[in-house]
């Protein structure tokens, strides 16, 4: 092992290099299967298969979206590493832990301990939240990173300004045909006549042939408007429900503050501003969360597809990293936030004021 | 001109250009936060790790407003 790591040229970083070489040159030199293709930019979540609903016939039917689908995949995995990886864990009683299990220690204890010398007495309420918002977003961010995401999927044909390209059929998996985007042939949504989309849209139901783009399986949880919302909805109804555990119908004199209106006229009216403000504040932090996670995702999202059609040698790789890094950043920000907005809901304004002077 | 759908096209990208603009204030924004950040861990490498916490959730903060706007951006062009 010693005498390998001394080498200077190792074997394998030359298969690395004759790979990205290879891969260069099937993107760049040879047209066809292996040309990138632009990535198909679709804002709202997709079926996960066509017409797939859940709950039909009921009032709850909904669209089985592809990003639920990815969010599906991110919570097994959560629950299997739960389970799996660190109960065995705990249930052996091992005095010096190892592994995965540390890394898992470390976050708790780090996040335990911010959460401590936020909110005090109340972090073993708001703990378990936060902690549970981090390791959530931080799995469904790195489920996004895996290569099934936003790159296997059924046909449909092209549309709007989307750009289509032709297929090829590379071979039969069981009685399912395996088919790929033939990049070198694209149909720009310029060329697009009105003739051919009707009778693209006529033969819904056959396979697609000709200016077809991908509907992917899996799409990021995060890109997924309905994904960010609901989660930042979650966490603001949770900081008011800790504000009035915490302060009781007190907590209500944050936003409708007519205390001092009458000692005081002028100031008063000020406070009662600013409870006011405070009340749209707490709106517009619903909105802040929710376009946050989702713009970074998004973006990330965007970027590595755009750039992977214009560089596609070498740059993805470094993408990746730092996607890696976003998504672990942005799962950070939002359990962070979540445990300072708690915290804070929690504190009494009044109590505080008069304790500082 | 003549064509309403070719107009409509340029005119989001024009818009999503325009969108874009309030990204340069984030950028400056974090380069404040950043540098006040590294300058009080020099000044005081002892508290280097609460700093870089509060410097990452205000950085979040600022480069929020860079989303917004990229939000608008991605909104104008792709819905």
């Amino acid at each position: 092992m010693t005498t390998r790591t001394k080498r200077r040229f190792g074997f394998k970083r030359w298969v690395l290099l004759g790979l990205m070489i290879l891969g260069g040159w099937l993107a760049i030199g040879v047209q066809g299967i292996f040309t990138p293709i632009s990535p198909a930019v679709i804002l709202p979540a997709e079926p996960f298969l066509p017409g797939l609903k859940l709950f039909p016939g009921t009032a709850f039917e909904t669209t089985f979206s592809n990003s639920m689908a990815s969010l599906s995949l991110a919570i097994v995995l959560l629950l299997i590493l739960v389970f799996f990886v660190v109960q065995p864990f705990i249930r052996r009683r091992q005095d010096v832990p190892s592994g995965f299990y540390n890394f898992v220690e470390m976050l708790i204890e780090y996040f335990w301990n911010t959460t401590q010398n936020a909110a005090g007495k109340h972090a073993r309420r708001i703990f378990p939240f936060v902690m549970t918002i981090f390791l959530f977003v931080l799995t469904a961010n790195m489920v996004k990173l895996l290569p099934i995401h936003e790159t296997i999927g059924y046909l449909e044909p092209a549309h709007g300004n989307l750009t289509g390209y032709d297929t090829a059929k590379l071979f039969n998996l069981g009685a399912t045909p395996v088919i790929t985007l033939d990049g070198s042939h694209e149909t720009k949504s310029s060329e697009r006549t009105a003739e051919e989309h009707a009778v693209s849209e006529g033969e819904e139901h056959a396979v697609c042939e000709h200016d077809c783009f991908v509907v992917p399986f899996f799409r990021g949880v995060a890109t997924d408007l309905n994904f960010t919302f609901s989660l930042a909805l979650i966490t603001m109804v949770m900081v008011q429900v800790f504000g009035f555990s915490a302060l009781g119908f007190g907590y209500l004199t944050k936003f409708f503050n007519f205390r001092t209106i009458i000692d005081k006229p002028f100031f008063g009216l000020m406070d009662t501003i600013v409870g006011v403000l405070e009340l749209i504040s707490e709106l517009a932090k619903v909105l802040s969360f929710g376009l946050r996670l989702f713009g970074t995702i998004f973006a990330g999202t965007l970027l590595l597809g755009i750039l992977g059609v214009l560089v596609p040698v070498l740059i993805p790789g470094f993408l990746y990293g730092l996607e890696t890094f976003v998504g672990l950043i942005q799962a950070y920000v939002f359990a962070a936030l979540a445990m300072t907005f708690m915290s804070q809901a929690t504190v009494s304004h009044h109590s505080d004021e008069h304790a500082e002077h | 001109m003549n064509d309403p759908v070719v107009f409509l096209q340029a005119m989001r990208y024009i818009g999503a250009g325009l969108a874009v603009i309030g990204v340069a204030g984030a950028g400056a924004g974090i380069g404040i936060v950043v540098g006040g950040a590294v300058q009080g861990m020099a000044r005081n490498p002892d508290m280097a790790g609460t700093i870089q916490t509060n410097m990452i959730l205000g950085i979040a903060f600022s480069e929020a407003v860079a989303i917004y706007a990229l939000a608008v951006a991605l909104i104008i062009l792709f819905v």
